[in-house]
């Protein structure tokens, strides 16, 4: 059974720490309140239609297009970083990189290593399978993840 | 022990319950029906809302594995009406062991588990990651779900629980009191659930995994405690309360009255729980001045049977000396093991 005696007092400091008009949720490593007004970044995975690196200049697609934008929404600049998936991922566990975009889908093996946003388009690919497009975060900044939630359920992304 | 004239005249398969008890069992059933519907409802809304809250996760299982003492209680109610046959001539009672048994390995072994997983979670410190779920148009937090979803699934197993607790002491039926107690404490699983989660929202990532801590060793702990009980029972321990506080009073009873009858010296009993009922050896020394006949043998066990509902397997045996090997801790005299 448990102990309410040992559970109160972590209840109170959080109804503490609710009322004093602290926002839910709150980023551990402070991901949101870094990149507002600083530089967002974005690990790019070559993915056909989705997300295209060409050797020289600025990614292209889907993906680049609606995370500019965000970045634009936080007031933040976009550092692009491409790379192999697996080594991106890698980056994004370790926290040195803020988002990651590659065309992936809400079944991606890598929810040990990084969050996944809600799914913000579907599509259906040759196998008759419907896909559900996400990006990743890095795991736990959920105010973060949230504000990226909210600007991209906001969008109509059309493929 | 007991003579064959014993066994004709006893009444072996007295399986009727008294009204009480009657009464307590139709409404045990209907309360367990109501309990296996609000779970199918909880279990279903939770696991909506799971996300990567570690704590949702155990308080998930929690509710998975709370169907099993019901399933277990009702199962068991079933089979113990049986009466009595030649190949179990000592009736069906035991079936309330056996499923009580099943039930208590299934929460230890997912106690076990979770405090395991989560105390990794911890170990890794492995941030939940919880982000925005859309509903009717708006997106936010899912915590806020999670929360709401713990905060309504956390005050009607209480009730059920209270009310069980009442009824299991009527029925002397530990599968019930076990489910009662752990509903009984199941507002706290919910609002320990709650507190991690809110932890999420404020940015204290270990809050999740040390709440699913607390509650996975609550899981445990109400699983070492009902292995314990339901191993007891299957292995003879002496019969206890339904709550396992203290030894039955009915043996201290029985011994008193077998010992104040005029016709006997001393009389010492042995008292095993088959699960509603007990089953009871009686021992008695007859004066030697005044005979134990068959009548007043007779006439002292059935006022034994009057006693309480729960003796109706009982045999008198009269014996030249009482039986250290059948009642230990005679010589220490007075008081029987504990």
């Amino acid at each position: 059974m448990l102990n309410i005696r040992l559970m109160l007092p972590g209840l109170l400091l959080l109804l503490g720490l609710t009322s004093c008009g602290i926002a839910i949720p709150q980023d551990p490593n402070g991901t949101l309140e870094r990149v507002t007004g600083g530089t967002l970044r974005v690990g790019v995975v070559e993915n056909a239609g989705w997300v295209e690196v060409p050797p020289t200049g600025e990614p292209r697609g889907v993906e680049p297009a609606l995370v500019e934008e965000f970045a634009e929404n936080l007031d933040a600049e976009v550092e692009w970083v491409p790379g192999a998936e697996h080594e991106l991922v890698d980056d994004i566990f370790h926290g040195q990189l803020d988002l990651l975009i590659g065309g992936f889908s809400a079944d991606t093996p890598w929810i040990k290593e990084a969050g996944i946003t809600r799914p913000y388009t579907e599509t259906v690919d040759e196998r008759g399978e419907t896909l559900k497009h996400v990006m990743l975060v890095p795991l736990g900044e959920n105010a973060f993840l949230l504000r990226l939630d909210r600007f991209l359920q906001a969008q109509e992304v059309e493929v | 022990m007991s003579t064959a004239e014993d066994q004709q005249t006893a009444r072996f398969g007295h399986t009727e319950l008294p009204e009480e008890q009657k009464a307590a069992l139709r409404k045990a059933v209907r309360v367990e029906w109501v309990t296996i519907g609000f779970l199918a409802v909880s279990t279903l809304l939770v696991y909506l809302v799971l996300g990567n809250s570690q704590a949702m996760k155990a308080a998930w299982i929690e509710d998975l594995l709370s169907f099993l003492p019901p399933i277990s209680f009702l199962v068991a109610t079933r089979v113990i009406r049986r009466r009595p046959s030649e190949t179990h001539p000592y009736g069906y009672h035991r079936a309330v062991g056996v499923a009580h048994l099943v039930a208590a390995v299934a929460l230890l072994v997912m106690g076990g588990y979770l405090v395991v997983d989560s105390a990794l979670k911890l170990i890794t410190t492995e941030h939940p990651t919880i982000g925005g779920i859309t509903l009717f148009g708006s997106t936010f937090w899912l915590g806020w779900l999670m929360v709401l979803a713990m905060l309504l699934t956390a005050g009607p197993p209480v009730v059920l629980g209270l009310i069980k607790m009442k009824l299991a002491r009527t029925l002397h039926d530990k599968v019930l009191y076990a489910d009662a107690d752990m509903n009984k404490a199941d507002w706290m699983t919910a609002l320990a659930a709650a507190v991690g989660v809110l932890g999420i929202g404020v940015g204290l990532w270990w809050a999740d995994p040390v709440a699913a801590i607390l509650i996975s060793t609550s899981i445990l702990h109400d699983g070492i405690k009902n292995v314990r009980g339901a191993i007891g029972a299957l292995t003879d321990t002496r019969a206890r309360t339904f709550d396992d506080a203290e030894p039955h009073p009915i043996g201290e009873r029985i011994d008193s009255y077998l010992r104040s009858l005029h016709w006997v010296r001393d009389a010492r009993s042995r008292v095993r729980d088959e699960g509603h009922v007990f089953h009871i050896e009686a021992f008695v020394v007859p004066r030697r001045t005044t005979r134990a006949t068959l009548h007043r043998i007779e006439k002292a066990r059935r006022t034994c049977i009057e006693m309480d509902w729960k003796v109706q397997d009982m045999v008198i045996v009269p014996v030249a000396e009482l039986p250290e090997e059948f009642l230990p801790g005679l010589t220490r005299g007075g008081a029987e093991r504990q």
